[in-house]
């Protein structure tokens, strides 16, 4: 099926030089430590905790509503510390899921409601399953797709998986519109 | 790489035992199957797991088949199937249809170079240096019991009655249901962890005394078991030790386990009665329960004393105790017999296979029993 | 989307019968022909641990039992396990050397399982050094193995001692009928347990099992204590470890984690690869990447009007070129009982030919043993392609015009100014088009009489020009060009009632 157009109110958005469109009505803690680096969407009410720690992401990402990003931390014998989160190209965040991982890959996808535990990794082209919660520190290998609680291997992709994810995010990135005036 | 690979391969020789619930898979010549696994296969259409035995049509089978047998190679065995041998361990009773088709996917889908088919009775002795003994077989759809003389399957003596955790699974799901809610909505697999959890095989004389009027004795402790995460079950004592009794309830022929074991017996020569007497192997997964053997000890010496089986004069009952574990035993004799020369002699090669366009029956195969 | 989470909706035939959406299907460019992981030969190509993703060589991989060497899983629920610091509580009873010293123990972060639990003591070094379960048996079963191995080879070898004998024309009655010597030995009663006569150096020889009168009873308490179903593990925790197949979570170990594999597609027809991995674990690359996405146009359905039995509705596709040549579009109608009969024509000439070529190799390897590795490089069997299941029940109109679809151009994703393209369209067909992709308009007729809420299936032939490069490369030829033709199957929706 091709994505039909997805519209929104122009007050609401900002639209910046490199073409990321992020909502007003979002939380953006730390502005000053997180990256975004072109043609990213960040949707309605989406948290993204750079307060805490480096947060990055590459081009045409998708951070759909109520998602979260958080740095992960770790327990030392002294303290916690907060580790920056890094994410690749391409990737979609579906509604509610909250991201604790350490690096998310290019070409990710991730359902809606799920939750990525404390330092995981998920590598290219991988794609966790609506209501998924990965374990803490757990290692989502290429091509292969997880679901359950806790997240286990339940498949695997087709090989052409990059260039599907391209598609799917150039093409929501285009049909994201403003609304027309008429 | 593949230089490498192609002087190394020939050691490597897949030992498969496709069990109606759980597939053992190893490697011949090691001692213990890598994974026993589900025998199920995840549909596309439908999204569902499926088991490879409730197929509908050839057509079905085969491609249920394909599935699963290429999850085994590239998950666990990682290990290209194309030009490898492959051992089969097989019950005696296994249909043509399934042989057929799974030889038919073993050769035209995945390109083996031969394939050998063991019999599971006959070469789960091979772990004990044993050639005489009663195997007696419970698995999950039935029990079957063959007696092996000399490395031969008496055939003409076999039983098999539908008595194993299949049968089980139900009582324990008709029993919870008499004091519980919402039974029938729990999928089989809860049955069996509930079984293989909480439930054993009762002395015979407890037996006895719960079939009575008024039982004198307490059935053993309830136990409470979470269902999902916040509801929970009751399994009562009476589950424990009842489930298991419907091996030992006669059906409406006067069969039950005992029963089948003593009349195989009674099918062979009468020379060869007490030596198989002595020598009764049990293996499947359900022989595993703790009191399995004692109980069927007590009962085996019951039924001697009735007139049906005292002819049988048999002085001393012994059972065997298998160096692994009962439910991978006929998989240990496969890939014991695998790492011998004998899959080079008897296995049936790709060359044979498309000539004949079918498997050789056991009756061509009996040679094979040879042992000791 | 639909190609990562929802339901494919459009599917196209592969040559071998089965419906595929576009992303599973390869495309063979030397048969030109459409291939799909049923009707490829998968080959392993290499082996790596998900977890650490180190490449695990596989001669490696074979002696650790396909598993990996440092990461472990969890024997309670299956879970990575991590390495964790032994907190410093521990080492304070020692003295100032031990305490400096890190220790490591296992900790699993989803069930809170740890190496601890179980008594296992910690380790010095993170990777390693865990202990392992040795089976309690082998030594008798290796004893066991040699002597049956001898047997066999003995009776081997005597088998070809006596092929050459040439026992004229009767054959042993015990060769034939399986009355082996043993069956033999007992009928003319013969004690059973003579040492095999066809031994003549003794392996040493394993005691046989002795079976035993009294078995083990049941534990008296088993009536009267309460059981803890915490302590007893569960039936796939049993099978995880099934050698030792523990019963209660006292006894559980950490289980090496499995490896993965990365694995090469390879054409069952002409040998050639369709799909080929980069070494690298992580690399989402590919050396050989013949899939269908890159090479058949991809159909999409943008939108289609509400349906309703017995009446024609509007249907605009997509369609995209993947590739760096122009094509040319037309469609064809779908007649499934034709296309069957043709494909099993065209495989009995097939296996006609087949069994022609096959004589030859045959006989070959009937002289020489070594010609067996040769052979196995020919074409792999040719298995029928299954007939289409799928029915449909909606009538697509055909156009009779074709229309063309411009080359993928990379670079005209970036450009945003209007359309530049010169080229005359069919309005009735194409509706609008950008660079590589086209829209366009068909009509469709759901079949009369169809109840409420059924689901709607059509289909077509899309014949798309395919440009082939390889022989052109080779031969400094022009590109080849070839009318590939695709039976394609669009799942529309349900039929809802009239207005």
């Amino acid at each position: 099926m091709e994505l039909s157009d997805i519209n929104y109110d122009k007050g609401d958005y900002v639209e910046t030089a490199s073409g990321n469109k992020v909502c007003r009505q979002t939380i953006l803690c730390g502005s000053q430590n997180i990256v975004l680096q072109g043609k990213v969407i960040v949707q309605l009410d989406a948290i993204i905790r750079g307060d805490l720690a480096n947060v990055k992401t590459g081009r045409y990402c998708i951070i759909s509503k109520d998602a979260v990003l958080r740095p992960p931390y770790k327990k030392f014998s002294k303290g916690v510390a907060f580790f920056p989160l890094t994410m690749g190209d391409h990737v979609y965040v579906g509604e509610k899921s909250l991201v604790n991982a350490a690096i998310v890959g290019n070409y990710v996808y991730i359902g809606k409601n799920c939750i990525i535990g404390r330092r995981c990794t998920l590598k290219d082209c991988c794609v966790i399953e609506d209501n998924t919660v990965l374990a803490p520190e757990t290692v989502v290998p290429p091509f292969t797709r997880y679901g359950g609680s806790p997240g286990t291997c339940i498949g695997d992709l087709p090989e052409c998986q990059a260039d599907l994810m391209v598609d799917f995010t150039r093409s929501y990135y285009q049909h994201f519109q403003p609304t027309k005036l008429i | 790489m593949a230089i490498y690979e192609t002087l190394n391969s020939d050691k490597l020789t897949v030992v498969l035992d496709i069990g109606t619930v759980y597939t053992k898979f190893g490697f011949a010549g090691e001692f213990a199957p890598r994974n026993i696994m589900k025998s199920t296969v995840r549909c596309k259409r439908t999204d569902r797991l499926r088991r490879i035995w409730d197929y509908e049509s050839p057509e079905d089978l085969y491609d249920l088949l394909v599935e699963f047998i290429h999850v085994i190679y590239f998950k666990y065995a990682i290990l290209s199937p194309k030009d490898k041998p492959i051992i089969i361990v097989e019950s005696l009773l296994c249909p043509t249809l399934f042989r057929e088709t799974l030889a038919k996917v073993l050769f035209s889908h995945f390109e083996i170079s031969m394939m050998l088919c063991l019999p599971s009775h006959l070469v789960s002795l091979a772990s004990m240096a044993v050639d005489t003994a009663l195997v007696v077989d419970v698995g999950y759809k039935e029990a079957v019991v063959i007696p092996i003389c000399h490395g031969l399957p008496m055939l003409q003596a076999w039983q098999a009655l539908p008595l194993g955790a299949q049968a089980i699974h139900n009582k324990v799901r008709q029993l919870l249901g008499s004091n519980n809610t919402g039974i029938q909505n729990l999928g089989e697999d809860v049955m069996e962890d509930i079984k293989v959890r909480c439930c054993f095989v009762t002395e015979k004389s407890r037996a006895l005394q719960f079939a009575s009027e008024k039982p004198s004795i307490q059935f053993c402790p309830d136990v409470k078991y979470p269902i999902g995460g916040t509801e929970s079950i009751i399994v009562s004592g009476k589950v424990r030790e009842k489930a298991f009794e419907i091996l030992y309830e006669e059906d409406n022929d006067h069969l039950c386990l005992s029963t089948m074991i003593l009349d195989a017996i009674l099918q062979v020569d009468i020379n060869l009665r007490q030596l198989l007497a002595e020598n009764i192997f049990l293996i499947g997964g359900t022989a595993m329960t703790a009191g399995f053997k004692a109980r069927l000890k007590e009962e085996l010496e019951g039924q001697l004393e009735n007139e049906r089986y005292g002819k049988l004069h048999l002085k001393k009952l012994a059972f065997h105790s298998p160096p692994c574990k009962e439910n991978y035993a006929a998989w240990l004799g496969g890939a014991i017999y695998g790492a011998t020369e004998l899959l080079n002699m008897r296995a049936v090669t790709k060359e044979i296979y498309f000539k004949e366009k079918r498997l050789p029956d056991w009756i061509h195969l009996s040679e094979t029993s040879r042992n000791l | 989307m639909s190609y990562i989470t929802g339901p494919d909706v459009v599917k196209y035939a592969c040559t071998c019968g089965l419906l595929k959406p576009i992303s599973y299907l390869y495309f063979c460019r030397y048969c030109t022909q459409l291939r799909c992981s049923f009707c490829v030969c998968h080959e392993v190509d290499s082996n790596f641990c998900g977890k650490c993703s180190e490449n695990i060589p596989s001669s490696e991989a074979r002696s650790k039992k396909n598993r990996c060497g440092n990461c472990y899983i969890c024997p309670s629920c299956e879970q990575e396990l991590s390495p964790r610091v032994a907190s410093s509580k521990a080492s304070a009873e020692g003295d100032e050397k031990v305490a400096a010293r890190k220790m490591y123990y296992l900790f699993c972060q989803f069930c809170r399982w740890s190496s601890r639990d179980v008594g296992i003591p910690d380790q010095s070094s993170v990777t390693g050094g865990w202990p392992e379960r040795e089976n309690v048996h082998a030594n008798s079963l290796h004893e066991l193995l040699d002597l049956d191995k001898a047997i066999v080879l003995a009776q081997k070898q005597q088998q070809e001692k006596d092929k050459k004998k040439q026992r004229g024309k009767f054959i042993s009655y015990t060769d034939r009928t399986g009355v082996t010597a043993a069956a033999l030995r007992k009928r003319i009663g013969l004690p059973a347990d003579l040492t095999h006569p066809l031994l003549k150096s003794k392996p040493k020889e394993p005691e046989p099992m002795v079976a035993r009168t009294e078995v083990e009873k049941l534990p008296d308490d088993i009536f009267t204590k309460p059981i803890n179903l915490m302590e007893i593990t569960t039936i796939n925790q049993r099978l995880l470890q099934p050698e030792a197949q523990p019963t209660t979570v006292d006894k559980l170990f950490p289980v090496h984690k499995q490896l993965s594999i990365k694995r090469t597609l390879r054409c069952r027809t002409c040998e050639h690869n369709v799909s080929k991995p980069e070494y690298n674990p992580s690399s989402v690359k590919f050396k050989i990447q013949l899939f269908a996405y890159y090479h058949v146009p991809e159909v999409r359905i943008v939108t289609v009007e509400p349906l309703r039995a017995g009446k024609p509705c509007e249907l605009i596709l997509k369609f995209t070129n993947p590739t760096q040549h122009q094509t040319t579009i037309s469609f064809e109608e779908l007649n499934l009982v034709e296309c069957s009969e043709i494909e099993e024509n065209k495989f009995s000439e097939l296996v006609q030919n087949l069994s022609i070529q096959d004589k030859q190799p045959l006989s070959l390897s009937n002289q020489s043993s070594g010609s067996l590795s040769l052979s196995s490089r020919s074409p792999s069997i040719v298995v029928k392609p299954r007939t289409i299941t799928k029915s449909t029940n909606c009538t697509v109109e055909i156009p009779t015009s074709s229309f063309i679809l411009l080359p993928r151009d990379d670079a005209a994703e970036y450009d945003d100014s209007g359309d530049t393209h010169s080229i005359q369209d069919d309005p009735k067909l194409v509706k609008w088009r950008k660079s590589n992709k086209a829209f366009v308009r068909l009509t469709v007729t759901p079949d009369e009489g169809l109840p409420l809420n059924t689901e709607v299936n059509c289909g077509f032939v899309m014949q798309h020009l395919y440009t082939n490069t390889i022989s052109g490369q080779l031969e400094k030829k022009e590109p080849q060009k070839y009318d590939h033709k695709v039976k394609v199957f669009l799942t529309l929706g349900v039929t809802v009632g009239s207005e």
